[in-house]
């Protein structure tokens, strides 16, 4: 009897486990809406100044898990953590020095820049498609770019989403050679994608409502993917449409492919920040707003004005004059002026990644041109590119 | 008075060097450290996952999975649940790591044999295989194989033969012969039963009689034959009286992009996972068959050879079954390690537990997801173990 033991032991653990699982399914969600909630706003609202960073650790009692008080926590650090990718050209790759590129990572220098004032000062985490929910979950990274959808349940589930940055949508690539024209000829046909995106989930949707019986051929990583398409393990190619465009200039013969015009599903892409830290989620949106509306008003990197230009907008934006909110996000006054001299206006990050000095997706007359009456003078208009008002 | 205290006064050891008072000690203490740190780790979790909001929760097995699964071998609808989804990807990895187990365990035999052949040659190739497979990382393996079958033409160019045999880089297609609904699978799994029972009676039977009689009785083909005959004429006759039970499918290619539908398909990345991990666990269970033959002392071989036994009978009488004493404990490890070196499959794209439950924790909470995952690993090997601690008490020396 005693030989068998560790196998009775094992399947008890294992049951003991999943029996404390269960259990504290219930528990946490007594004490936990009564205990947190109340005290952070309590703090972010009676102390907007300063004493932020000494109010917050109270009610968190716990000593090294920073749950809302993250500002000075990256402070303390001296830079920024953001996970990323280095592996998809124009929004996370390495440049011919080994830096990170990418609109992504320009989105993680413009938060270091604002928060620290450098845009150097960002650890990029490399991490898989499936690893970001774990990853943005625990709270390890202060931020996660890597051109991660906005759903519902991910915002449930993961983290706080600030910001559309760019409005994508799902598309297929296909061999010439195959002579179709439409994904909704698609049938019986076997498909690469990529683990843990809403690429594999919308691809079950669309098989699933036309019928397809598409067979999915998941991987881990893109480069696997996009080998196995390359060499015709599977008929297409799933991905979002700029990701199609980028990763389409890795292949040996751009020219034999093409991109079908179906468009499948809607993925707003963007920044996500932990949840559980409304000041750090606030400062996370302003710095997305701060590069769009650069680009409104006309402020590049280039003309950042040195002193007040009378224009009462762009004065208050680069902190001459007013506020939009410096103080109590914890930022100095003149943390978008540093941002734009670094980074550059959204304008100018998409220009540099996406546009014609990057993949070359075009943004004229497209979503990702700013709202239809933005002020700026000669900006692409007409697109769904907007924020809050800065004030 | 005096000899009463003397009585009353404990003259032996102090108390602190009390053999059963350290072990008491002993094991009181690493109980608690235990416990403490048992509980420490939990309430960590139990924490974290309130402080972050973390979802967990075992409800989501109910729901639709809706998602496809690339190769599977039990029948799988996009509308089944998460539970049957997850059933159906673990199934993968259990046929994964039976075949795997199967093919690594012969192939493993067969080069540490080699290694030890007495022809120069044979014995410095297995050298080289052994040390090639088994100091290169499995997943750098798995890629190198992945890369290879990626190299065989498309599907539409690819080799055909016969216009059964369909061989390009999605996979292998064979005609096979599936059971006829649910009936005719237990059927199946009754005539299979039924031979391996007539098989191992007459395996007894055989080397009974060459214990006895001292005559070769060839136990085991006589076993395996008797297996094979008696699943065989059962089958012959139920299909005579009652038709035949099973459908043979054909592969054949289907629709515009040429993809081929029925038959047994291997896809290419089931053969490129299988083909690195019976490589990789082969050369390990090679050297370990070998330490096996090596321990058996020297003189049981020259005493086998001075009765006039030739090489390969002393090698199947007197040397394994002792160096199989040795074998089986290190070898039942290298089958757990194959089962959960499978794991590596989301890589090459072969839909195994750990890569469909990864794509679950999508839609699902992904605490509740690894708790799942690691369950049934444990679940796997546990019993595996068993399976093989079981064997190795039935040919160990009572």
């Amino acid at each position: 009897m005693k030989r068998y033991f560790k196998y009775v032991a094992g399947a008890m653990v294992m049951a003991g486990i999943m029996a404390m699982m269960a259990c504290t399914g219930d528990e946490p969600t007594a004490p936990a809406p009564v205990a947190e909630p109340t005290a952070p706003p309590a703090a972010a609202t009676a102390m907007p100044e300063p004493p932020t960073a000494e109010a917050v650790p109270t009610p968190t009692e716990s000593q090294d898990v920073q749950v809302g008080n993250r500002l000075q926590t990256v402070m303390d650090r001296g830079h920024v953590i953001c996970a990323s990718r280095n592996d998809v050209p124009g929004y996370g790759f390495l440049d011919a020095s080994g830096n990170n590129v990418g609109f992504d990572i320009d989105l993680c220098r413009a938060l270091a820049t604002a928060v620290v004032g450098d845009p150097n000062a960002i650890e990029i985490r490399l991490i898989t498609a499936a690893e970001r929910g774990p990853t943005i979950q625990s709270g390890e990274v202060d931020m996660l770019v890597r051109t991660v959808t906005w759903t519902t349940s991910r915002d449930a589930q993961w983290g706080n989403y600030a910001q559309t940055m760019f409005y994508d949508g799902q598309g297929f690539m296909v061999n010439k050679s195959l002579g179709i024209s439409s994904a909704l000829e698609l049938h019986d046909a076997s498909v690469c994608v990529t683990q843990g995106t809403t690429t594999e989930l919308n691809l079950a949707d669309f098989s699933n409502q036309n019928d397809l019986h598409i067979e999915a051929l998941t991987f881990e990583d893109t480069a696997a993917v996009v080998a196995a398409y390359e060499s015709g393990q599977c008929d297409a190619f799933t991905n979002d449409r700029s990701q199609l465009a980028a990763l389409g200039t890795s292949l040996a013969n751009r020219d034999d492919h093409v991109i079908l015009p179906e468009t499948i599903s809607e993925e707003p892409l963007g920044p996500v920040v932990p949840h559980g830290d409304d000041q750090w989620f606030d400062i996370v949106k302003t710095v997305m707003a701060i590069l769009i509306y650069a680009e409104a008003y006309g402020v590049t990197s280039d003309n950042v004005p040195s002193a007040a230009t009378g224009d009462t907008k762009v004065d208050r934006l680069l902190g001459t004059e007013g506020s939009w909110g410096q103080e109590p996000l914890g930022l100095s006054q003149t943390a978008a002026q540093d941002v734009i001299k670094a980074v550059g206006n959204y304008g100018e990050i998409y220009d540099r990644n996406l546009g014609p000095n990057g993949i070359n997706l075009p943004r004229e007359n497209g979503r990702n041109a700013l709202w239809a009456n933005a002020p700026c003078q000669d900006c692409p208009k007409g697109g769904q590119i907007y924020a809050a008002p800065l004030r | 008075m005096a000899a009463i205290l003397q009585n009353l006064t404990y003259q032996g050891i102090p108390i602190w060097r009390h053999a059963l008072v350290i072990q008491w000690t002993a094991q009181i203490l690493s109980g608690f450290l235990v416990v403490f740190l048992v509980a420490w780790f939990f309430f960590n979790i139990a924490n974290a996952i309130d402080e972050r909001e973390i979802p967990y929760g075992f409800s989501f097995l109910e729901r639709a999975y809706q998602t496809p699964i690339g190769q599977h071998f039990l029948p799988y609808e996009t509308s089944d649940t998460f539970l049957y989804a997850f059933v159906v990807a673990a199934v993968n990895t259990i046929v994964v790591s039976i075949v795997g187990v199967i093919l690594a365990t012969l192939l493993g035999i067969f080069v540490g044999v080699c290694r030890l052949s007495g022809n120069w040659l044979v014995a410095k190739v297995a050298l080289v295989y052994i040390e090639f497979f088994r100091n290169v990382p499995l997943l750098i393996q798995l890629y190198f194989w992945f890369y290879i079958v990626l190299a065989l033409p498309q599907v539409r160019e690819g080799y055909v033969i016969a216009d059964r045999l369909y061989i390009n880089n999605a996979g292998v297609s064979i005609p096979f012969p599936f059971p006829d609904g649910a009936a005719a699978a237990l059927f199946w799994i009754a005539l299979a039963v039924a031979g391996i029972i007539a098989g191992t009676a007459v395996h007894r039977a055989l080397t009974q009689r060459e214990i006895t009689t001292g005559q070769s009785s060839y136990p085991l083909i006589g076993g395996f034959a008797t297996a094979i005959v008696v699943g065989a004429v059962a089958w012959l006759v139920i299909s005579f009286v009652a038709g035949a039970p099973f459908v043979v499918s054909q592969p054949a290619p289907q629709g515009t992009f040429g993809r081929i539908a029925g038959g047994f398909t291997i896809s290419g990345g089931l053969m490129a996972l299988l083909i690195g991990l019976v490589m990789y666990t082969s050369s390990f269970i090679a050297e370990i068959v070998r330490a096996g033959i090596q321990s058996v002392g020297r003189g049981q071989i020259e005493a086998a050879r001075a009765l006039g036994l030739s090489p390969m009978s002393t090698l199947r009488q007197v040397t394994f079954p002792q160096a199989l004493r040795i074998i089986i404990p290190p070898l039942i490890s290298q089958c757990l390690n194959l089962t959960k070196n499978s794991s590596l499959a989301g890589a090459i794209g072969f839909a195994d537990l750990t890569n469909v439950a990864k794509t679950m924790t999508q839609t699902a909470p992904a605490i509740s997801i690894f708790i799942l995952i690691m369950a049934a690993y444990l679940a796997m090997s546990l019993a595996y173990s068993l399976i093989g601690n079981l064997y190795n008490r039935h040919i160990r020396i009572a």
